[in-house]
Parts: C-alpha cells; sequence; structure tokens
C-alpha cells in the first residue's frame, strides 16, 4: 500500500542543512499495525506528516496505493487524501467552534457525501462510541480521553485505509489509553483499516504488529511483533 | 457545508464580541458615509437626465468675443429672437423654444393665493421636456395666452385636488387664466423646474418690452431639440454667425452655440469657450471622499481579521488535516466577510435612512433612496460583493495559506515579519487618508472663513428686501414716507435688481479719452432712485448720493473704484459718461460692491439713476428696535398699500450665504466625513491595538513578574502603533498640500496655506491615535500577571 524510498527531508538554515530524515526505506502493506518509536527529535512526527502527505519530502519517492504522491498535483493529492488518510493528534485537534457532532461531520462535507447519508454515519460513529448523549457538546466540554475518542471518530467517519495518529494518548492516563489501544487493535483486526502510530510506550507498540525505530532520522530498527503477548 | 461554515462564522463572532461589534460597526459607518455620498453624487450627476430624450434636449449658448478678438466670456442666456431664427432657418431643428427663469408667481382661486415659482414658455416647451400629464393635453397646452400649466402638488394646494381642468385661477392680480394641463411634480434634480408654467404669448402681453425683437438683450433661455442624426458640431460651424448676420454690433460680438442641457449642471464652466469643468469637480471630490471612506472602513476589517489570524489558524491546520482544500476555505473565508457586509450594509441602510433627513435639511436638497428600483438593488449587491470581497481578499488569502504542520504545532510563530508589515502598511494607508481628509477639512474652513468675512461693500446686518410690485409702484413715496414714520425702517430705496446677486450687465459706455476696445468692456449695472448709498451702506470714496430736488441728477451716476481705475479717469467726479445712449453726470466713486460670485473679481459697476426700472425695494431696519415688530410693521403697512400681493421679505445676509451654497456643501461634506473617517480608522486602531495587548497577555505578564511598570509597558504597547501614525502624517501631508494647493487656485480670493494647519492635524492625529491605543494597552498593563500567565 505504501511505499517509501530513499526519503530524506532537511531544512536549510543560513546555508546549513540540518537533515530530520536521511535514506528512509520501507513498504507497508494494507492492514498492518505499525508503531514508529525513537528520542524526542528522532523525526518521527515529519515522517508520520510526509506519509500523510501533510508534508512534502525533499528528495525520495512516495507511492500510495499505486499513486506516486510526490508528482500529484495539489487537487488530485487532496482527493487521494480526503478517502484515504483519517489523522489523530496527541492535542486532539478539535475546532472549538464545532460541537461533537459537527466536528465528526466535517470531513464528510469535505468529501462532498449527501446530507442524509452524512447524518446516518454520523449517528453511526457517535453510536460506537457511545456518545450520542454529548453530541451537541463543545470539545472544552469535555474530558481529555472524550476529546480523543471525538479525534477517533472524526478520522474514522470518511472511512480511511489508513489511520495515522502521532502520540494519540500521550495527553492521557492509562486506563483512558488502553482503551484507545483496544479500539484501534479492534478496527485493524475487523475492518482492516492500516493503522500507524508514533508512541513513546512500549505498551503501546506492543498492540502493534511492526515496530519501526527511528534514530536521527534513520530507521535503526525494523521489527515484528510477536503476537500473542 | 455552507451552513456549518454560517454557524462557525456566527459563533466566532459570538465569541469576539467587541472584535464583532468594531468590525460591523465600522464597516456599517463606512458604507453608510459612502452610500449617503454616493446618493448625492447620483442625484447631482442625474441633474437634467431623466428626461426621455434627455441626451438630445440642447440649450443655445453664446460665446462673446472682445476686441482682442479672443473669447472673453460664454453665457447661457440668448435673445428672444435666436429661437425663431433658427426655427425658420435651420432644418435641423426640431422643437425649439424661449423660457423665462423662474419669478415668484401670485396664484389666486378666489379664497386662495400663495406665490409660487412661474416661468413664461413657448407652447414646443411641452415637446421638448416629455411631462408626464395627469389631466389635460400638452398638445396645445401653451397656445392661447390665457392658458396655464400646473404641477400636481400646485394644483393640489391650490384648489385641494389635481383633477381641475379648466378651473379659473387669477394671475398676479392681473389677469385670468384656464388650466389647460395638470403634470406630474417634476423631480427636484432638474435645472428648468417650475411650478407653473405660463404662455410666452402672456408674457408679451403684460411686458411690452419684450415683444419688439431685440438681438442685443441677453435674458432669456432658449431650448432646442434636433431630428435623428443631427451633426452638432457640423450645426454648430452653421449657426456661428447668425448674430453678426441679423443685427451687426459694435458693442457685442457674440457667436450662438449649442451645448447638451444635461452636461450643463455638471461641465457648466467655459474659459476661453470651451467647457472647462465645473461642478463635476466636486462630484468628483464627493466620489473619491465616498471611496476613500470605504477603503479606510475595508482596512479596518482586513486589519482585525487578520489580527485574529493566531486564532483562526489551528482552525485552518486541523481543516486542512481533515482534507479541506485551501480553495474551500478561501471561500468560508470570504463567505463570512460577505456575512458581515451583508449585516453591515442592512445597517448602513438603516443609518442613511435616518440620517436622511437631516442631511437633505443641512444641503437643502430630495435625497431619497429609490427602494423600487431594481438597478439600485443591484448597485446594493455589488456593493456587498465589492465590499465583501475587498475587505476580505486579505484574511482569506492569508489565512488560508496556512501550513497545517507549522499551525498546530504548539510553538508556532505566526507574527512573520510579513504580515506584520503588511498590517502597518494598511494602518499607514488608512490614517494617510485620514490626515488628508484633516488637512483639507481645515483648509476648507478657512477659506470659507475667508470668503464670509471678505468685506462686501455694504453692509448686509439689519438689511432686507422685498419684491417691488403691484400697486407699490404707482405708491412707493407713500410706502417710503409711512415705514420710516412707523420706525420700522431706519433707511429705504428702490433698485433695478437685488443687491445681493449679479443680475444685469451691458457693453458699450463712452467716456472721454477711451479707446476703441473700451467700446466692448462690460459693466455691472443698477438702476436706483434716492438713498442706495445710505441704505445698503455703501462706502463712498468720492462725491455723494444722489440728491433729492437736484433736477439734474436725473441723469447722474455713480461709478466702482474699480471702474474708475479701468477707465483711467483722474477726479472723476463732475465729468461724464455716455451710458446706454445718454450722456450723465459722475456724481459719486463708491469701493466696490461683490454682486457677483464671492470667489472671483468684481467686473467694474455702474449705478445710474432711474426711478422707472425698479424690482426690488431694499430696507435698512431699525436696530433699536425689535426685529420681529419690525418685520411686522413693515408687513402691516405693505398689506394696506398693496393687498393683493403676500408679503415676501427676505434677509439679505442669507441671500449672500446662498450664493456660497457649493462651498459650504463643500465644507459641510467634508467636515462630516473627513470627521468620520477619522473615527472609523480610531474604531480599526482601537480594536487592532485590543488585539495586540492579547496576543501580548503572556509577555506583558512575564514582563510585570520582572518588574516591569505599567508606564513602561504602556509604552511599550502604545510605540508601535504611534510609529505608524507618525508615518502616516509624513507620507500624508505633502499630497493634502498639492492637493489643496490646486483647489484654492481655482479661487481668484484665497488664503495662502500656513504650516499652522499641519501642525494641527499631526498633533491632533497623534493624540487621538496615542489615546485609542494606550487606552488598552492602559488595561493590559493593569490586568494581573498571575491571570496572564495562567490564561497561556
Ligand atoms: N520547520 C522546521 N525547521 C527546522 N527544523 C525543524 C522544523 N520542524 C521540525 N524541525 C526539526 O526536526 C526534528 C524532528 O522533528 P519531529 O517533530 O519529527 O521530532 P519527533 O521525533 O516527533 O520528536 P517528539 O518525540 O519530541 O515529538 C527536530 O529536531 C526539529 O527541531
Ligand atoms: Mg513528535
Amino acid at each position: 500500500m505504501i511505499e517509501l524510498k530513499n526519503i530524506e527531508k532537511y531544512y536549510a538554515n543560513k546555508g546549513v542543512k540540518s537533515y530530520i530524515l536521511r535514506h528512509v526505506t520501507t513498504s507497508i502493506k494494507q492492514g498492518e499495525f505499525i508503531s514508529i518509536m525513537g528520542p524526542s527529535g528522532a523525526g518521527k512526527s515529519t515522517l508520520l506528516n510526509i506519509l500523510g502527505m501533510l508534508e512534502e519530502p525533499t528528495y525520495g519517492a512516495y507511492e500510495f496505493m499505486g499513486e506516486d504522491v510526490v508528482s500529484l498535483n495539489e487537487r488530485k493529492r487532496i482527493e487521494l487524501y480526503r478517502n484515504h488518510i483519517g489523522f489523530v493528534f496527541q492535542a486532539y485537534h478539535l475546532i472549538d467552534e464545532m460541537t461533537v457532532a459537527e466536528n465528526i461531520e466535517a470531513p464528510l462535507l469535505y468529501k462532498k457525501v449527501s446530507g442524509p447519508e452524512r447524518k446516518s454515519r454520523v449517528a453511526d460513529v457517535l453510536d460506537r462510541f457511545n456518545m450520542v448523549a454529548k453530541k451537541d457538546l463543545f470539545p472544552n466540554q469535555l474530558s481529555g480521553g472524550q476529546q480523543q475518542l471525538v479525534g477517533i471518530a472524526r478520522a474514522l467517519v470518511a472511512q480511511p485505509s489508513i489511520i495515522l495518529a502521532d502520540e494519540p494518548t500521550g495527553n492521557l492516563q492509562s486506563p483512558q489509553a488502553l482503551q484507545i489501544m483496544e479500539l484501534f487493535k479492534k478496527l485493524n483486526e475487523e475492518e482492516n483499516i492500516t493503522i500507524i502510530q508514533v508512541t513513546h510506550s512500549e505498551v503501546n507498540a506492543a498492540y502493534g504488529s511492526r515496530i519501526l525505530h527511528l534514530l536521527d532520522g534513520v530507521i535503526k530498527e525494523d521489527l515484528a511483533v510477536p503476537q500473542g503477548v | 457545508m455552507y451552513i456549518l461554515n454560517l454557524k462557525i462564522a456566527l459563533r466566532n463572532l459570538l465569541r469576539n464580541k467587541t472584535a464583532s461589534l468594531i468590525n460591523i460597526s465600522g464597516l456599517a459607518i463606512g458604507l453608510a458615509a459612502c452610500l449617503m455620498l454616493l446618493l448625492y453624487v447620483s442625484y447631482e450627476w442625474n441633474y437634467d437626465k431623466g428626461f426621455k430624450n434627455a441626451d438630445r434636449i440642447h440649450q443655445v449658448m453664446f460665446n462673446f468675443y472682445g476686441a482682442d478678438k479672443n473669447i472673453r466670456a460664454t453665457g447661457d442666456q440668448s435673445p428672444n429672437t435666436i429661437a425663431g431664427a433658427l426655427k425658420e432657418e435651420m432644418p435641423e431643428v426640431e422643437h425649439i423654444s424661449r423660457i423665462l427663469w423662474p419669478v415668484k408667481r401670485l396664484l389666486a382661486d378666489g379664497k386662495n393665493s400663495f406665490k409660487v415659482e412661474g416661468r413664461y414658455a413657448d407652447p414646443e416647451i411641452l415637446k421638448i421636456f416629455d411631462f408626464q400629464v395627469l389631466y389635460g393635453n400638452l398638445d396645445h397646452a401653451l397656445n392661447d395666452a390665457n392658458s396655464i400649466v400646473l404641477t400636481a402638488s400646485t394644483a393640489q394646494r391650490l384648489f385641494g385636488r389635481m383633477d381641475v381642468l379648466n378651473k379659473v385661477l387669477r394671475f398676479e392680480n392681473q389677469v385670468d387664466l384656464k388650466v389647460t394641463a395638470v403634470i406630474k411634480d417634476l423631480p427636484p434634480n432638474v435645472s428648468y423646474n417650475f411650478d407653473c408654467l405660463n404662455s410666452w404669448k402672456l408674457f408679451e402681453q403684460l411686458n411690452s418690452w419684450v415683444v419688439d425683437p431685440n438681438w442685443h438683450n441677453y435674458s432669456f433661455y432658449t431650448l432646442v431639440t434636433f431630428k435623428q442624426g443631427t451633426d452638432i458640431p457640423a450645426f454648430n460651424e452653421k449657426i456661428k454667425n447668425m448674430s453678426r448676420k441679423h443685427a451687426a454690433s459694435v458693442s457685442t460680438d457674440s457667436e450662438p452655440f449649442v451645448y447638451p442641457l444635461a452636461d450643463l449642471h455638471l461641465y457648466g464652466r467655459f474659459i476661453n469657450g470651451k467647457p472647462a469643468g465645473g461642478q463635476i469637480e466636486q462630484l468628483r471630490i464627493f466620489t473619491i471622499l465616498a471611496l476613500s471612506i470605504l477603503i479606510i472602513a475595508c482596512i479596518n476589517f482586513m486589519n482585525l481579521s487578520t489580527a485574529r489570524s493566531q486564532k483562526r489558524a489551528k482552525e485552518v491546520g486541523i481543516k486542512k488535516t481533515i482534507g479541506a482544500s485551501r480553495k474551500s476555505l478561501i471561500s468560508q473565508f470570504l463567505m463570512e466577510s460577505l456575512m458581515l457586509t451583508f449585516v453591515s450594509v442592512v445597517i448602513a441602510v438603516v443609518l442613511v435612512e435616518l440620517c436622511l433627513p437631516k442631511f437633505n435639511h443641512l444641503l437643502d436638497i430630495k435625497l431619497k433612496i429609490a427602494y423600487a428600483h431594481p438597478l439600485n438593488w443591484l448597485g446594493v449587491i455589488a456593493l456587498i460583493f465589492f465590499t465583501g470581497i475587498l475587505a476580505g481578499s486579505y484574511p482569506a488569502f492569508f489565512l488560508s495559506s496556512f501550513n497545517p504542520v507549522q499551525t498546530l504545532k504548539k510553538t508556532v510563530k505566526l507574527k512573520s515579519s510579513f504580515s506584520l508589515n503588511f498590517r502597518q502598511i494598511l494602518v499607514i494607508v488608512q490614517f494617510s487618508f485620514a490626515v488628508i481628509l484633516i488637512v483639507a477639512t481645515l483648509i476648507i474652513y478657512e477659506q470659507l472663513q475667508y470668503l464670509k468675512n471678505k468685506p462686501l461693500g455694504y453692509q448686509t446686518k439689519a438689511l432686507v428686501e422685498m419684491p417691488h410690485e403691484g400697486n407699490l409702484y404707482l405708491k412707493y413715496d407713500l410706502l417710503k414716507e409711512r415705514l420710516l414714520s412707523s420706525g420700522a425702517v431706519s433707511a429705504m430705496c428702490h433698485s433695478s435688481g437685488s443687491i445681493s446677486q449679479q443680475n444685469s450687465n451691458s457693453t458699450g459706455m463712452e467716456w472721454q479719452g477711451m479707446s476703441e476696445a473700451d467700446k466692448k468692456m462690460s459693466v455691472n449695472q443698477i438702476y436706483t432712485g434716492y438713498d442706495f448709498v445710505k441704505t445698503n451702506g455703501v462706502e463712498l470714496l468720492e462725491g455723494r448720493d444722489f440728491k433729492k430736488g437736484l433736477a439734474s441728477d436725473s441723469v447722474a451716476v455713480m461709478l466702482s473704484e474699480s471702474a474708475i481705475k479701468r477707465m483711467g479717469l483722474v477726479n472723476p467726479v463732475g465729468k461724464d459718461v455716455i451710458f446706454q445712449g445718454v450722456k450723465r453726470t459722475i456724481v459719486g466713486v463708491f469701493k466696490d460692491i461683490i454682486w457677483g460670485s464671492l470667489t472671483t473679481k468684481e467686473k467694474p459697476m455702474i449705478i445710474a439713476f432711474n426711478q422707472e426700472n425698479s424690482d426690488v425695494i431694499t430696507m435698512r431696519l431699525n436696530t433699536e428696535k425689535d426685529l420681529k415688530e419690525n418685520l411686522e410693521t413693515i408687513g402691516r403697512i405693505t398689506r394696506e398699500i398693496n393687498p393683493d400681493f403676500p408679503i415676501d421679505i427676505r434677509f439679505l445676509d442669507q441671500l449672500v450665504a446662498e450664493k456660497m451654497k457649493n462651498e459650504a456643501t463643500l465644507g459641510l461634506l467634508s467636515n462630516l466625513f473627513g470627521g468620520l473617517a477619522i473615527f472609523i480608522s480610531c474604531l480599526g486602531l482601537f480594536g487592532l491595538s485590543a488585539f495586540s495587548a492579547e496576543q501580548r497577555t503572556k509577555e506583558i505578564g512575564v514582563r510585570k513578574v520582572l518588574g516591569a511598570s505599567v508606564s513602561g509597558i504602556v509604552q511599550l504597547l502604545s510605540v508601535n502603533f504611534v510609529k505608524t501614525v507618525l508615518i502616516a502624517l509624513f507620507v500624508a501631508m505633502p499630497v493634502a498640500y498639492l492637493l489643496m494647493k490646486k483647489w484654492l487656485d481655482k479661487f481668484d480670493y484665497h488664503i495662502s496655506i500656513g504650516w499652522q494647519v499641519f501642525l494641527i492635524t499631526g498633533v491632533s492625529t497623534v493624540m487621538i491615535a496615542f489615546l485609542t491605543v494606550s487606552w488598552q494597552a492602559y488595561r493590559a498593563a493593569k490586568s494581573n500577571p498571575v491571570d496572564a500567565l495562567k490564561y497561556e
């Protein structure tokens, strides 16, 4: 599903290039659950953003579902993005002026999903996340864990084939964190959604099927997680 | 999606109440001001353009040549002969009609009687203008001498209803006239307005001097329409020698030409026989003023929106990560601004409606919003789009360009140097407009004061005039005796025209030592009886006024100082001149009277003794008595002597003020809208400083914890804004100087621009800006630092 070849990313500052990613080459198949780990500043978020098409690599080839992302034009790329990618952030990043339901509905609007269809999908997701009672609240009226659930619900509602999550549990207590991880695992297993998460926690990483260790922009290790732990 | 965006926009508005209030009210006030000015401009612009064939109506005008074969003047009045001659000799002419200036006419219907504006005209006037007839038939409505055409409101006033066809009314207490047609009231913006229209034949019956064809008396107006396809320049070439052919004259040499009536109001000034602007210049000023105010208001909008970018950045970032394209974000922000503009326009229309009556009253015009007119709706919609897109485009493109990854990082620094500079540039532009407007306002005010205080050569205070009419001709001496003995009036005289307004001039005066070319010297003329000097308070430099009992004074004249100078006379008193073919003796020399426009140099003037030619009675009120009582006494005595005419007393100072109407309008509007522009600018500055203070809450908190004083922080927050205003001052002042110098150069008499104006402008602008900004800064500085730090 994803082919990265020799991805490089650097920022030039006063003529000095500071590399953030170097020679990143890997491939990711549909249905994998990958954790990216590494010390702070290793380039994990940068890699995730490149995978999510929010940033462009300085060099290298990126193929997403057979399409060469780097050479796609803006319109096509957004199209691809809307249809396949869901993002989840550490800081939730909900829109403060929208209610829970509206936040969840927003991606469908950009995908130009019809009104009744939107209503039923939002209702489905709310139901599934047990948030029907909270649908008219604003984000600042929810707890952190609830906000992150809304964030995931928003990522899911567009029925993406891949979810990219940047430290999704970084701001949460461990019981809530576990809940989120269970959810990811379930999505991965039952709906075959590819999941790539950045995490600092070994426990979280253990939910996945594969771990990429990043150090100073280089993939140091690429391990399969032994199943049944 | 649109509905959701709309909802978000609304929630955003409600969340930031102050900002929204500033944004909407600033835009609404700006739009209201702009709308009002544009209404005025379109009112003036559409002068005489409301008639169906407006573009085919022309006025006959004349270029007058001086001795040096150059055009010395251009006039819009013509002799009573040119209409007939053109009709007879020029096949291109379709309809042509003479028409007289408007005169207050007494109409009576038994019990009701009052004065209305009336004009005499030839029957074809009804074919030239497409008046909307309500009753009767316009085809022959003015053919008979005893016919009269009324406007609807005149009929209503006189008879209490409008279908008054064939009713008989008494005209000027002299003749009975039959109503042959009632027409719809004319719009207020036509040059040839009237309340009633009379037949030219009646004019000739009542005034024998008009009957004889006279190519030398340029007193009337002539309007003409042409057959389709007439080549106007060629036609003008054809009629060039008309006057010379029909009546060669040594004293006047004139060439007729036709000029579109619709242009006359706006392009009515002629230099060397060529159109050289006119009212249009003022309209241009007002259009620029309107757009400036709109731009100032839009700049507010842009500034406040981009100032909020920090808050909106996160929204942009998130939306992009959930699939929003840049286009959809641009359209969201543009829609927000269109929505705000729409609300502002609605408020602006309400504001305009509230202010129009006052505005109309101030300017003495009749503006109204024509809601029924589809074009106006189109205009308003265009205005909404224009303003909404103009105001919203920068924030829309600016905000939508945010990189999602950057904006979602906590440490994002949005205050890139570009956005700040751009905002500062906008503030500079805004305040430059404001500064130019302040300078202009001050200079216009000074110039108007200067013109107002310029000596007129007579004393307008406690000076009144009324028409010389009816029995007052035969019983003038009785009137004078009774008024003087009543004590209400300390002096009075009669004259051929009002002293307030240039109304008659001639050429052909002769004197000893003159050159041949001097025959074409144009002089202003007033005919009068006794006590002219005493009544008007004219200053005599030499000699005396006409004296009763001196038989020789029946052919005496007085000349103005500039006439003496122009004629090169030494010891003029006692010398003779030949004026209008009569040999007359100079008995006095008076200081120049400003008779024409206050802004241009005076012609030489002659005051000649002639008791037969009189239209106006001028009276100096006795200032020792109560003004109201004086007027009542005059009214009572006049009515006793001349019972059929209503009393119509006018104050000379008001009549003189009317002459400055254009300048006064300009002064008024520039004051009003200049003030508004400054207010809107300050509103924007206020909002901007509020945001800046809010954005720097944390910084202020940290600084306070580190021990900064309140005044230190106020300074920190204000200095930047004051700096931008200072730059605006330096940019705008030279521009203002040049613009105003150009404006002043139009006046023969004008002030010189002093440095004080700029000092006042500079100090007051900086003061206002500083007060506006420091209020916010002070509030921010006074707040508890702990709260500020917690907030982050
Ligand atoms: N716009 C930028 N200009 C220069 N350097 C940048 C920019 N954005 C990121 N970096 C650098 O890139 C490096 C990698 O950043 P990244 O956010 O990918 O790290 P990370 O692995 O996600 O770290 P963390 O675990 O702390 O989130 C960092 O050293 C950061 O300083
Ligand atoms: Mg990171």
